[in-house]
């Protein structure tokens, strides 16, 4: 059975889409059979980060309507076969989706796939809970500041009464924290939540701290997903998210403000 | 300035509202002389508004006015979910008609009059014994969400985030931090308390008397309950 996971956050901005194309390509890296879709339908963020903006001909919603197979819509990737991507509609609305026939794609990707990872828009709109609707898991992407935990909060109250799983009374959605754009630097000035205020408030496990990173900005430039720059601190972030995804137990760093090099990190510094 | 003396500024009051079941005068004056009778202190000068809603036949605008100020409460105007045409005919005769505060839940319009019809009664109240059953919610209470316990006491084990709501007609136990609102009493219930571990809410209210975050200062992150003196709030440490 394949684990459909929704990076979804309630606001914009906040590095949902840099942490699917991140977490992705470094599931597909690891081997598995990895799809990631975009449900920010009018917005069209993900092939641009993933770097196949100019091969995409039809999309998720040609698909949903029937104008189009899976076959036609999904994108393989050209650095992992593995790896295929099903890209938004630049020109529908958001309305565009039904329950009904994402359910129907999301059943026939599940037969193809080990993991789906669905991008999810901003807000909390039908877009937003069509993302999250049929998710066994929830990457809820949050910055260290109050009105992104607030509403990071707001969508885990969402998980827990308006998706299938809750509808369903089935067994609740596995809910991960990733926080992102972290700045230690700023934290310790006080103008940034700490992890640890972030935790204390939302109360669900820590999945990955990913800093606030110039190679982040790089990466979406170049289409590389940042996880392949495996010399940057955010890349090597997202590589510890992957580890923990598949059960790894992993330390935390790029938690303090000073830098440790690599050979103090090494030897247990 | 020509206002350099005076400004005139929107605020909340918690008000008592009288509802009337009858248009009766003598009806109304035997129940309210038998209610002021247990509490004259409680009721002197009380400014009341009189709830019509629940009146159908034509009512003595003028008469129930009369009646209300021969008991020494403090006429205000009056109230309830009424036609456009008879909200005009109050303000025809002179009288003002006090809208509820725009709430932009449903609860929230119930607990402000709720609170305060339940205000005019919480002197019989709280001699009466409340045996409510608990409701308990496993689990954090996210912004956003609602939980109310009707004729029940409120147990969260989990926090109630900022932007999130509970209610309860009974008392409220938040094992977790309490970062939203938390309603006791909520329909008239004097002796309601609100139990949490860390206290850093955004409003408190029992039986209609609220605090927001600014009166909280002293108990503020720390475990405490609060409950009502007279007709006041006041907040306690748990341990
Ligand atoms: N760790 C990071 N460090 C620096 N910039 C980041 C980081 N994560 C995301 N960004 C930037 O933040 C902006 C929003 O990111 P994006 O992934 O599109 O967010 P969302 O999908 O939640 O709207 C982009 O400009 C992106 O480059
Ligand atoms: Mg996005």
């Amino acid at each position: 059975m394949a684990r459909i996971i929704v990076v979804t956050s309630g606001k914009g901005g906040v590095g949902k889409t840099t942490s699917s194309a991140a977490i992705g390509l470094g599931l597909a890296l690891k081997g598995h059979k990895v799809v990631l879709i975009d449900f920010d339908i009018g917005l069209r963020n993900l092939d641009l980060i993933m770097g196949c903006e100019r091969r995409v001909v039809y999309d998720f919603v040609n698909v949903i309507n029937g104008e189009a197979t899976l076959n036609q819509a999904l994108i393989k990737d050209k650095r992992v076969s593995s790896l295929s991507i099903l890209p938004a509609s630049q020109t529908r609305d958001k309305d565009a989706l039904n329950k009904e026939n994402v359910g129907k794609v999301l059943d026939d990707l599940g037969k193809l796939y080990d993991f789906i990872i669905c991008d999810s828009p901003a807000g909390i709109e039908a877009g937003a809970m069509m993302a999250l609707y049929y998710a066994d898991e929830a990457i809820v992407t949050t910055n260290p500041e109050v009105s992104s935990v607030r509403d990071s909060d707001r969508i885990l109250g969402m998980l827990a009464s308006r998706s299938r799983r809750a509808e369903l009374g089935l067994e609740p959605i596995k809910e991960h924290l990733l926080l992102t754009r972290y700045c230690p630097k700023r934290v310790a000035e006080g103008e940034m939540l700490s992890v640890e205020d972030v935790e204390d408030i939302l109360s669900i496990p820590l999945l990955g701290v990913i800093p606030e990173s110039q190679s982040v900005l790089k990466a979406s430039n170049a289409g590389e997903p940042v996880i392949l720059d495996t010399d940057s601190d955010a890349g090597q972030a997202y590589q510890d998210v992957i580890d923990r995804l598949l059960g790894e137990t992993i330390e935390f760093r790029f938690l303090l403000a000073e830098k440790k090099g690599i050979f103090s990190r090494m030897f247990g510094g | 300035m020509a206002d350099a003396s005076i400004e005139f500024k929107g605020s909340s009051f918690t008000l008592s509202v009288l509802h009337l079941k009858t248009s009766v005068l003598a009806d109304i004056r035997a129940d309210l002389t038998h209610k002021v009778a247990q509490a004259p202190d409680f009721f002197y000068r009380v400014p009341v508004v009189v709830n019509v809603e629940k009146i159908n036949d034509s009512i003595n605008y003028q008469g129930i006015k009369t009646l209300i100020e021969e008991f020494d409460f403090t006429f205000v105007g009056f109230t309830g979910v009424i036609a456009k045409a008879q909200r005009q005919l109050i303000r025809d005769l002179g009288y003002s008609f006090v809208n509820t505060a725009k709430a932009n839940t449903a609860t929230k319009a119930k607990m402000s009059k709720e609170a305060v019809v339940a205000k005019t009664e919480s002197v019989a109240v709280t001699t009466q014994r409340h045996l409510y059953t608990d409701k308990i919610h496993r689990g954090p209470v996210r912004s956003g969400q609602q939980v109310y316990a009707k004729e029940q006491n409120l147990v969260i084990i989990g926090s109630v985030s900022a932007g999130a709501e509970v209610i309860a007609d009974g008392n409220i136990h938040v094992y977790g931090s309490l970062r939203g609102r938390a309603i006791a009493g909520a329909t008239g219930h004097h002796s309601a308390q609100i139990y949490c571990q860390n206290l850093q809410a955004e409003l408190v209210s029992i039986n209609g008397n609220y605090w927001l975050s600014e009166s909280m200062e002293q108990h503020w992150d720390s475990p405490v309950y609060i409950h009502l003196t007279d007709n006041e709030l006041t907040s306690s440490k748990l341990i």
